[in-house]
């Protein structure tokens, strides 16, 4: 027998006979117990800077959780770095599994998150991510991966504005990767069935220089408006390129990784007036309890503001907590019942309202979308979530 | 007993142990037969690139370019064409050796010519796949590639099918490695290497057993790049052409000794399963560091790698016994 | 399409300047010890992360923060040297390893020293636009860094031809034991050569950081830029550097101008291919390049 097998059949023994003890104690739920979470992310590589900030998100989870259940119920998370390698992603989860954790929060990158997800199933373990947005992740319908964010939820958030600002001619600068060329698909194709006239131009990750397709965007497309698809610094190019070009837009818009407090504080010039995706504004005005407690706690621990990463890690593992918790109270935990009460959740979250369907997609997710104004980020879209005025038409130059 | 005997005895008693001791010790513990797999993954790239290194004379920074084009093959072809995986599989490495053809004007190129010029090739095999959308999916890549199949009752898509899948490449590929470097072929390469003048002279056309040579390795690196697909299921480009699958295999060969046949396999072994057993789990985020250090060590300390080290110590071991 | 095709052409230009300083120091080393440096780009990167430093930390203009770089890359750079000149026995592809790992230990170092994030310069004035005959445009950094680039380029070149040392530098390339019997400490040299690409690439460091944008991946794709403009110039020409930076830069800008962008890096590529098969020791090798 392999050392293994034996921690396992010691390990399973211990679970039997503490359960043993409580049905004949008659305590069960009330007992206090340590939940081990795991956590697969790309702590570096190509993705290490997402990874890092998702990793940020669980562990304020995890902290305000052991504040809130001081005494009755502790949680630890064992993370494990996938390097940015869809390989070493599975080894991940499967050393996760070995390591008997309750279910797995975290993953980016939908091309890592497809294989380690498939590990964790075939585990029949729970995953949970916000750091995959491909169509293709709940397209297999698993009844153990769920997430809080997808493709549908940022395209919705884009077009909307892009149509409030009545932009009739948009160019679409976007990066060839995976999550990014089909968001701009998708925001190209609505756009054209609502008759605006869209230029679409593909760039590859190696670009730095884009003053030569941005004059393109200017000498050719003539836009009102330029929106960006790729990454901080794909935004940092374009908005640097287009400043000193000066094409005649009326505004900039972007999505993910812009409209953030880290771009405000390091590019404070280059971002005044650009647009981006936003759950909360900067400084977060937060009204909720939750959120204020989040935000110091986000504070004492990484002494920064939360950034959309860190709010969306926050709140998978927030949800994958309060699931386990209530598995355990109905003592399905050890069962496989967790996917099961996972997919009662009906939550209002930082970022909206979460549900998830029989895919494990989350058919509430729509985005704000947020602008930069003096250091600030303020939302401006939907006008119901809206906390500022737009300035329209500004860009920042 | 001779050397020849003892190493003989020695290869029959690691083929053992990898066929049959692996999968009754590991077979329950997917995460450990997995890392086993991925390494011998790279093993098998090391080998390959050993061989194009020893037996042609040539360095090569690209060979993650037949990795790529041999997984890709495989991948479309098992996918759209609905051909059998195994056949695929070596129809991966048989369109891996063909891009090789390709590369023939780059024979002609010496040292870090040669090297740099399959690394641009890498390039732009890999630009290719990302802008071929219709065929390879572009950049959001290939979900759900067909898993090996189950023969005889042994379910090959699964882990312990896999690990003897790639043991089997790799057992192959060493063989035959062995048998061309024993041929009159390799005595016609090594004469090469020393002055190719002279071999030109004697009349070995040694433009032909250059290409022969890359193709050789073209064709493992593409079989093993197919394995890999069907394996992890899955394909991108930036993952099928990453330069990872260049570089591991190199540090690993010089780790375990490049001028042998199965250093390079050690060394992969060595490398990776040290990297993520053993120094992952300390240091969870500068790990990488220290298998650049390791590197760098054996560089400085035993240049030849960790076989002829290990040699060199047994050496010293036996001649105190018989004193 | 004029104005296009002449913002592509200056666009292209001032990227080739910023290739060169970036591989030119790879070049000058190559040239004097026949070693490729694997950890060219990530001293390159060092440079700019000191810069980074000096500026969040303390206010320090990128300028003033070139001689702190110096310091910092130039002891790296000589422990790199240290360590190359242990190696003895095949030194082609042993160093190359050496300097691999190195490059690996730099990259992980910067990763945990300064997290993932994506930094540049906040300062305005760098990022402010030059514009010429109202058709060219391009940053005030970059310009700067050109020009720059440019003057380091030259007084490098000027010293190889004219100084006693750098006469000695390209003895030694040429023929190492015939210089070592006339009198030159190979040692000396080289280490020199080393600290002079440390000069180098932490001037393309600052170039970076003001320019562009770092980040710790960024430093093997910049030591890959620099090693294909190196061979597509040929054994350590740094006017061949110059003119093999500037049409790599040009021809990308004009692919991007009239194909797309994601083409860019294809055409690169591409161009480095035709012009080995032409000439199979790079644009300036000649026949001494052959010869080991």
């Amino acid at each position: 027998m392999t050392r293994q097998t034996r921690t396992q059949k010691l390990a399973h023994l211990v679970t039997v006979s503490a359960l043993a003890l409580s049905v004949a104690l008659g305590v069960g739920a009330a007992q206090a117990k340590e939940f081990l979470l795991g956590s697969e992310l790309p702590l570096t590589g190509s993705l290490a800077r997402v990874g890092q900030g998702m990793q940020e998100g669980i562990a304020v989870a995890i902290e305000m959780a052991n504040k809130a259940h001081a005494g009755k119920h502790s949680f630890k998370v064992e993370t494990i770095d996938d390097e940015t390698s869809p390989a070493k992603a599975v080894a991940a989860v499967e050393k996760l599994v070995g390591d008997g954790v309750v279910a797995i929060t975290g993953g980016y990158g939908s091309n890592i998150i497809g294989p380690a997800s498939e590990a964790a199933q075939k585990a029949g373990l729970v995953y949970i991510t916000s750091g995959g947005v491909a169509p293709e992740l709940t397209q297999r319908g698993y009844p153990t991966f769920f997430r809080i964010n997808n493709t549908d939820g940022y395209a919705l958030a884009m077009i909307g504005l892009l149509q409030e600002i009545g932009a009739k001619k948009v160019s679409i600068v976007y990066l060839n990767k995976d999550a990014t060329s089909s968001l701009a698909k998708q925001v190209g194709q609505a756009l054209t069935a609502k008759g605006v006239t869209v230029g679409t131009h593909e760039f590859d990750g190696s670009t730095s220089d884009f003053k030569p397709l941005i004059n393109k965007v200017k000498l050719q497309d003539r836009p009102d408006a330029i929106a960006m698809v790729g990454y901080e610094n794909d935004y940092v190019g374009i908005l640097r390129a287009a400043k000193v070009l000066k094409p005649t837009v009326k505004a900039m818009v972007g999505v993910w990784s812009l409209a953030t407090a880290q771009m405000a504080k390091e590019f404070p010039d280059l971002m005044e007036n650009v647009y981006g995706t936003s759950m909360l504004p900067y400084p977060v005005e937060f009204t909720q309890p939750e959120a204020v407690e989040f935000a110091a706690t986000y504070k004492t621990l990484f002494n920064k503001d939360p950034d959309y990463l860190g709010q969306f890690g926050y709140v998978q593992t927030r949800l994958l907590i309060d699931a386990v918790l209530r598995a355990d109270e109905a003592g399905t935990l050890a069962k496989g019942g967790l996917p099961e009460e996972l997919r009662k959740t009906d939550a209002k979250t930082l970022i909206g309202r979460v549900t998830f369907d029989k895919s494990g997609d989350n058919p509430n997710f729509t985005h704000r979308m947020g602008q930069h104004q003096g250091g600030k980020v303020v939302l401006v879209w939907p006008k119901d979530d809206a906390n500022g005025k737009m300035n329209f038409p500004a860009v920042p130059w | 007993m001779t050397t020849k005997h003892v190493n003989r005895l020695l290869l029959i008693v690691a083929l053992a142990v990898a066929y049959v001791g692996v999968p009754l010790l590991f077979g329950g513990n997917a995460y450990v037969l997995g890392l086993i797999v991925a390494a011998l993954t790279i093993a098998g790239v090391a080998v390959a690139w050993a061989l194009l290194g020893n037996l042609g004379g040539m360095v090569s920074f690209g060979h993650a370019a037949f990795f790529g084009v041999g997984s890709y093959t495989s991948a479309v072809l098992a996918m759209k064409l609905g051909v059998p995986v195994f056949a695929a599989m070596l129809l991966g490495g048989v369109g891996a050796a063909v891009s090789s053809i390709a590369m023939l004007p780059a024979l002609r190129l010496r040292g870090p010519y040669f090297a740099l010029a399959i690394l641009a090739y890498a390039h732009i095999f890999q630009i290719l796949a990302t802008e071929m959308t219709p065929v390879t999916g572009g950049a959001g890549g290939l979900l759900s590639i067909p898993r090996f199949p189950a023969v005889f009752g042994v379910d090959f898509g699964e882990k312990t099918g896999g690990y003897l899948i790639i043991l089997t490449i790799i057992v192959l590929s060493g063989l035959a490695y062995d048998a061309v470097r024993r041929s009159s072929w390799g005595l016609a390469l090594k004469a090469m290497h020393d002055t190719e003048v002279a071999t030109r002279v004697v009349g070995v056309p040694s433009t032909h057993l250059k290409a022969a040579m890359l193709a050789l390795s073209a064709f493992i690196t593409g079989v093993v790049g197919a394995f890999n697909a069907h394996f992890i299921s899955f394909l991108e480009p930036d993952y099928a052409f990453s330069s990872g699958w260049t570089v591991l295999p190199i540090a690993a060969a010089i780790f375990g000794g490049y001028r042998t046949v199965w250093g390079p396999v050690v060394g992969a072994l060595a490398i990776y399963l040290l990297d993520q057993l053993l120094f992952k789990p300390i240091m969870p985020h500068g790990h990488q560091m220290v298998l650049g250090v390791l590197l760098c060590a054996m560089i400085l300390f035993s240049p030849g790698g960790l076989m002829p080290a290990l040699r060199r110590r047994a050496a010293k071991e036996a001649r105190h016994a018989h004193a | 399409m004029l104005e296009l095709t002449l913002q592509a052409l200056f666009s292209g230009l001032l990227a080739g300047g910023y290739y060169a300083t970036v591989a030119v120091g790879l070049a000058l080393v190559f040239g004097t010890m026949r070693v490729i440096n694997l950890a060219h780009g990530e001293l390159v990167l060092l440079a700019a992360y000191v810069a980074y430093a000096a500026e969040t930390n303390y206010g320090i203009n990128p300028v003033m923060a070139i001689p702190v770089a110096l310091v910092i890359v130039g002891a790296a750079s000589a422990l790199v040297y240290a360590l190359l000149s242990r190696i003895h026995q095949d030194r082609e592809i042993n160093s190359l390893i050496l300097t691999f790992g190195l490059g690996i230990i730099l990259t992980n170092a910067i990763l945990s020293i300064w997290a993932a994030d994506i930094h540049s310069t906040s300062n305005a004035w760098f990022q402010d636009s030059v514009v010429v005959a109202d058709t060219l445009f391009a940053m005030n950094a970059e310009v700067a860094s050109f020009v720059g680039g440019l003057v380091l380029m030259a007084g490098v070149w000027w010293w190889l031809n004219h100084s006693w040392q750098g006469r000695a530098v390209r003895a030694l390339s040429s023929n190492r034991a015939a210089a070592t019997l006339m009198g030159v400490n190979p040692r000396k040299i080289e280490i020199l050569s080393f600290l002079i690409a440390a000069l180098l690439a932490t001037f393309a460091g600052f170039a970076i950081y003001t320019g562009k944008t770092v980040f710790p991946a960024l430093g093997h794709v910049l030591t890959v830029k620099a090693f294909i403009i190196t061979v597509l110039a040929g054994m350590g020409s740094i006017p061949g550097v110059l003119i093999g930076a500037v049409m790599i830069g040009v021809i990308e800008s004009l692919t991007v101008t009239y194909l797309s962008a994601s083409l860019q890096e294809l055409a690169g590529m591409i161009l480095f291919l035709v012009v080995l098969f032409v000439s199979p020791s790079g644009l300036f090798g000649g026949g001494r390049a052959l010869a080991r």
